[in-house]
């Protein structure tokens, strides 16, 4: 194991340090994914470039339609943010369910989304909530759907240079909630076998005005259920609804089986978390905790 | 090729020479000589390496010392002494919550920081249950190591020893 840490001090100069390494340089933030990649020999990056110090990375801020999470914004910082605590559960719910409390206190949002793991928890309800990923590079700034950015496993649409800026979500019209449910081996420190992010709003008349979808750790990256999403758009929330999208959500993923889970059993995991996260939705809305 | 690095351990400054790929356990156990974080896993798994990094528990297995720099770091050797026991280090005595003792340091430094991170409130049990799944031990069965956060956790809520059943 031999690599350099370089710690700059500006956005410029980490994009810089990125562009002169190329392939040979990796960002740093909490390190929980890489530094465990590198002992194991799965990575063998000669440069280190800490992210830690660019303060422009770090907190969540409102913006005149929602909120950017930046990507220096642990895991425990979006548990505990007093605006995510009721429209927004579903990310909190997503957020205190990664590794252990250790791990919450350090690992960092950025680094859920960019190590582009199929299985990263946090990755699928801000896919539910239509996130933007906001890049900056030697080129300028861009902004790209998450769904957009998550090419495969451990693959982005990161670019030579780019970082990870902050994320982007919009706030959710009234009568709206959302949910995470995550199904591992053991109840916590645990890697998802299957979990699953729904949001909801209903109209006035208690239809689907508008519902959305995700699942995580059944295909090559998180995705978006939208057959199921249809199949709720227009409806009562009732069981039949529900059941509809349960089963339009198993025939979209696309599991494999593994040392965790069967590929079988990942579907019906799917079958049976996806009407308990919408039913969650629903009981949120109805209590009025929106 | 070492570089210079100071680090702030327990309140004191410590200048040193690092490799780049050296953790922050191995500078405590090794350069610094402080043995109280324990090495095991190395994978951030087990927590008996959990040090507190300005006032929030962490792994030290997995974090790289030179991320460290300007920040505060406090082992168990920071929070106590034989003289002058932290509450959570009382407690667990008290409570006989320490068989061999492994886990203890992660254990009490993980404790302080979730109860540092709910001041106001009486955690349940499950909730301490949940604010511990990080650190594994593998002698005492958790119950009187429960007993003893619950014990501090309602000392400092004011509410007085909590009864509860296990
Ligand atoms: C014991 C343990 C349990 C875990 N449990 C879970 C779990 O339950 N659920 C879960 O989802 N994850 C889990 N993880 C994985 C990990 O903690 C998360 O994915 C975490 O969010 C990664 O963030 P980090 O800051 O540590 O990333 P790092 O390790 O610092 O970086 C990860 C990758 O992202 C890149 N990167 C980081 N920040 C940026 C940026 N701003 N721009 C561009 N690239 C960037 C790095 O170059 C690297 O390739 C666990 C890890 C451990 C060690
Ligand atoms: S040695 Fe660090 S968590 Fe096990
Ligand atoms: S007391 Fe032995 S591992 Fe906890």
């Amino acid at each position: 194991m031999s690599f350099q840490v370089h710690h700059p001090q500006s956005v410029a100069d980490a994009i810089a340090l990125s562009q002169q390494f190329g392939d040979a340089g990796r960002f740093i933030a909490g390190g929980t994914d890489l530094v465990i990649q590198i002992n194991r020999k799965r990575q063998t990056p000669a440069h280190l470039i800490d992210l830690n110090r660019l303060d422009e990375l770090a907190g969540i801020a409102q913006t005149p339609d929602g909120f950017a999470i930046g990507a220096l914004a642990t895991h425990k910082a979006v548990e505990r943010h007093p605006p995510f605590q009721d429209a927004l559960r579903g990310l909190v719910e997503a957020a205190r369910v990664v590794g252990g409390h250790q791990v919450r206190n350090i690992a960092t949002v950025g680094g859920n989304i960019a190590n582009a793991s199929p299985a990263a928890d946090v990755v699928v309800p801000l896919l539910a909530l239509d996130a933007r990923v906001s890049l900056v590079g030697p080129r300028g700034a861009r902004t790209l759907a998450l769904g957009d950015f998550l090419l495969g496993p451990g693959r982005t649409a990161r670019e030579a240079g780019e970082l990870i800026d902050c994320i982007h979500i919009a706030r959710l019209p009234q009568r709206s909630a959302t949910a995470f449910l995550k199904a591992g081996r053991r109840k916590a420190m645990e890697i998802s076998v299957v979990c699953v992010a729904a949001r909801l709003t209903l109209d006035d008349e208690g239809r689907c005005a508008a519902a959305s979808l995700a699942l995580g750790a059944v295909g090559a990256t998180a995705m978006r259920a939208g057959e199921a999403e249809k199949a709720l758009v227009g409806r009562v929330p009732d069981d039949a609804a529900l059941r509809d999208a349960a089963q339009a959500a198993a025939a979209a993923c696309n599991p494999i089986s593994d040392v965790r889970a069967s590929a079988r059993y990942r579907r019906l995991l799917v079958e049976a978390l996806v009407p308990r996260a919408l039913r969650i939705c629903v009981t949120r809305i109805r209590e009025g905790r929106t | 090729m070492r570089n210079p690095l100071t680090l702030t351990i327990n309140g004191e400054q410590h200048d040193l020479l690092i490799e780049p790929h050296w953790t922050l356990l191995h500078v405590l156990r090794g350069q610094i000589g402080l043995a109280g974080s324990k090495e095991n896993c190395l994978e951030a798994e087990c927590g008996v390496c959990t040090v507190l990094l300005d006032g929030k528990a962490v792994n030290s297995c997995i974090l790289l010392a030179s991320l460290c720099a300007g920040r505060s770091i406090v082992t168990i050797e920071g929070l106590g002494d034989p003289e002058h026991l932290h509450p959570l280090q009382a407690a667990f005595v008290k409570h006989g919550a320490v068989q061999c003792g492994y886990c203890i340091p992660g254990m009490i430094l993980t404790a302080k920081s979730y109860l540092d991170e709910h001041p106001d409130r009486m955690p349940s049990r499950d909730e301490i249950r949940e604010a511990i799944s990080g650190t594994l031990c593998r002698c005492t069965g958790y119950q009187k190591i429960i007993d003893a956060i619950a014990a501090v956790a309602a000392e400092r809520a004011g509410k007085g020893a909590q009864e509860d059943a296990p």
